[in-house]
């Protein structure tokens, strides 16, 4: 089962990664590759026949759940950890005996990792001074990253007396002044509140555009990956799933695993029959099957919860299907409706509150209803 | 809740004098004690603590500052304070078998105090960061030494040392003294230093810092609290140490402590008050430059720490 698994992914992550390097030809725009890299810790595989290309100036987010190898993957680009077979690039430049030191990319960590006796000047021109900078240019390009973070005022500052929000700026600045090439960020944001995490997200991509520095980001919070990257490595168990912009990544899972992690998906059971699906609660629908699917594989049918509309919204042309409310709970913008079809078989329905009387009172639990989606938005997957 | 509903106050405890009665103070609803709530009568500092300071202020004060006084008398009472003189801290300093045995205990002190630091510093560095099982087990051996009574060591070393044919001189009173202080040296920075967040090495090296960069620039600043602390302490333990020493000892000098030990037996003199006086005042000399020391480098941030200061 999980053999079979691995070797599947395999296919699917080298097949991505094919076409790229055979197009990318020598190191001109690439910041970073990964070739067949396979990292272990004694019996555990962390990372496993991982190929990987970063391009130039992209921010690259590294997305999957804890454990599944995005840390150890950081941690090799930046020379902490080394692969056990396979060989990582920077600028096209093969590091497996640089020491983290000599390597041109800074790291950002979860922790912040703030020198705590220097203040916020002596942590930001840390670096520099270990690059032996002539001094008039160190204070310079500190002043410079400290305005870029907006710390202007608390060079002076121990980090203890700092909130989380600006021990974060410190640690980018930190690392942003030496000018990378690639910079590294481990869940940079992990530790903060939502809506200050919101902002920095805000923050953070507006910098990057600024600095032009590729940004190779790890994740375990889909939305922060959604919302700031130019493409997206979906990780689990140690091999990548998918790799693609946020678009593709979110309507266009091409695995089980991707379309349940990224954002809420409904997954029914349901066999290929025809040009189609049998779901598994009786109803025939019309889907794009996946290539080579054969009549009567059981597969999943993915539809997103925002594409799923009820009674009065459905349109023409869906496919649609009977089911009882179970749950319905309000969110603000949007109503989150539980719909069971069969025993054990829901799926969730989400309502834009556009008109205020709806949401209070338009669904009843226990009341039936009659949900329905356009075919093209019923993902098959194996 | 009813007035009063779950204890009876008593008439004369309404309103009025509740605080009075410190047992019910306590027990009291806030709501009724709130009226009447005064500065340092509150809940949370009782009476009873204050008293409990100045007894222990009085204890451990009191006695040492009976010796400093009687150090300065005039007459060799212990009893009757009768006039200021230097006397004692003259015959204190030209009795040749005592002035070299304050020199030899300080020798010795320091010794340790140097010596045990960086083994001590060294093995905590080993036991923090290797995983290893022999790692796991010498923690649990590291203590053997802070658990081992004193008496026990002293005869021990002597056996020892008469085994394996080591002269008794000031140079086995330091191994011995080394050997015992190694282990709370390690506890002591062992504790800070695991305590130390792996992320910020590795930023140091991230930033361009070699590993001995990295060791004197991050690590070695944030363990020195730690470091000065336990010194400090291994200075004090040696200097003034008779159980040890008494087994180790040579013939002649002896450290301070053994030789008042056999000073005394022929009768205790106000010399002794001089003796004592000045060892404190040593002790207090180099706690002084502990304290002194990272503010004259210019490092605040580790005096706060060494004597337990917050920094706003």
């Amino acid at each position: 089962m999980t053999a079979n698994q691995t070797t599947a992914a395999n296919q699917t992550s080298t097949e991505t990664a094919t076409p790229e390097t055979t197009r990318g030809d020598g190191a001109g725009d690439e910041a970073i590759r990964f070739e067949d890299v396979t990292k272990r810790f004694g019996p555990t595989v962390a990372v496993e026949d991982l190929n990987l290309r970063v391009r130039r100036g992209e921010f690259f987010s590294l997305l999957g759940p804890s454990g599944c190898g995005k840390t150890t993957t950081l941690r090799m680009v930046a020379g902490f950890e080394q692969p056990s077979a396979g060989s990582v690039y920077l600028d096209g430049e093969h590091v497996e005996d640089v020491p983290p030191y000599r390597r041109n990319v800074n790291t950002v960590f979860q922790s912040y990792a703030l020198f705590e006796h220097l203040d916020v000047e002596g942590n930001v021109a840390f670096g520099l001074k270990r690059r032996k900078v002539p001094d008039d240019e160190i204070r310079s390009r500190v002043a410079e990253a400290i305005e870029l973070v907006q710390l202007t005022g608390r060079e002076h500052s121990k980090p203890r007396q700092l909130s989380g929000g600006q021990m974060q700026r410190v640690a980018l600045a930190r690392a942003l002044v030496n000018r990378p090439s690639v910079l590294l960020l481990d869940e940079p944001l992990g530790s903060l509140d939502l809506k200050l995490r919101k902002q920095m997200q805000v923050e953070l991509k507006e910098i990057q555009r600024e600095v032009g520095i590729t940004f190779l980001y790890v994740t375990h919070d889909q939305e922060e990956a959604l919302a700031m990257s130019d493409r997206i490595a979906v990780m689990d168990e140690g091999v990548v799933q998918q790799i693609g912009p946020p678009e593709e990544i979110y309507e266009t899972p091409r695995k089980t695993f991707v379309a349940g992690f990224i954002g809420v998906s409904n997954l029914l059971p349901a066999t290929v029959e025809g040009d189609g699906v049998r779901l598994s609660t009786g109803q025939l629908s019309r889907a794009a099957l996946p290539e080579g699917s054969q009549q009567g594989a059981s597969v999943h049918c993915s539809v997103r919860p925002e594409k799923i509309f009820l009674d009065d919204l459905i349109e023409d042309g869906m496919v649609s299907v009977e089911g009882t409310i179970v749950e319905r709970i309000y969110l603000g913008t949007t109503t989150q409706v539980i719909i069971e079809l069969a025993p054990g078989v829901r799926v969730i329905s989400l309502e834009q509150n556009t008109d205020r009387s709806r949401a209070d009172d338009r669904w009843e639990i226990g009341q039936r209803v009659r949900l329905g989606w356009h075919p093209e938005h019923a993902l098959v997957l194996r | 809740m009813g007035e009063g509903a779950e204890f009876d106050v008593g008439p004369s405890a309404n309103r009025g004098d509740l605080v009075s009665t410190e047992g019910w103070a306590e027990r009291v609803p806030l709501a009724r004690r709130r009226p009447r709530r005064r500065r340092g009568r509150d809940f949370d500092r009782p009476v009873f603590l204050r008293v409990f300071f100045i007894v222990f202020m009085f204890f451990t004060f009191a006695p040492i500052v009976i010796v400093a006084l009687f150090s300065f008398n005039s007459t060799p009472s212990l009893q009757n304070f009768t006039g200021f003189s230097t006397q004692w801290y003259d015959e204190f300093f030209s009795n040749v078998g005592l002035r070299e045995s304050l020199v030899a205990s300080i020798e010795i002190a320091l010794v340790t105090m140097v010596v045990a630091t960086v083994l001590g510093t060294t093995l905590a560095f080993g036991l923090v960061r290797a995983r290893s099982r022999l790692a796991q087990s010498s923690n649990v051996l590291m203590l053997i030494p802070l658990v081992t009574p004193e008496i026990v060591a002293g005869t021990s070393a002597l056996l020892l040392f008469a085994q394996i044919g080591i002269d008794l001189s000031l140079l086995t009173i330091m191994i011995a003294h080394i050997t015992f202080s190694i282990s709370f040296v390690t506890v002591i920075v062992r504790a800070r230093l695991s305590a130390l967040n792996r992320e910020v090495e590795e930023a140091a090296l991230d930033l361009g810092a070699t590993r001995m960069q990295t060791l004197r620039l991050i690590v070695l600043p944030a363990l020195w609290p730690a470091i000065i602390a336990s010194a400090l302490l291994i200075f004090a333990l040696s200097f003034d140490d008779f159980v040890i020493s008494f087994f180790t000892t040579g013939e002649s000098p002896t450290p301070l402590p053994v030789q008042i030990y056999s000073s005394i037996r022929f009768g205790v003199t106000p010399t002794i008050n001089a003796i004592g006086t000045s060892m404190l005042v040593i002790s207090f000399l180099i706690l002084a430059v502990a304290v002194a020391l990272p503010r004259l480098l210019g490092r605040r941030e580790e005096e706060n720490v060494l004597i337990g200061r917050e920094t706003a």
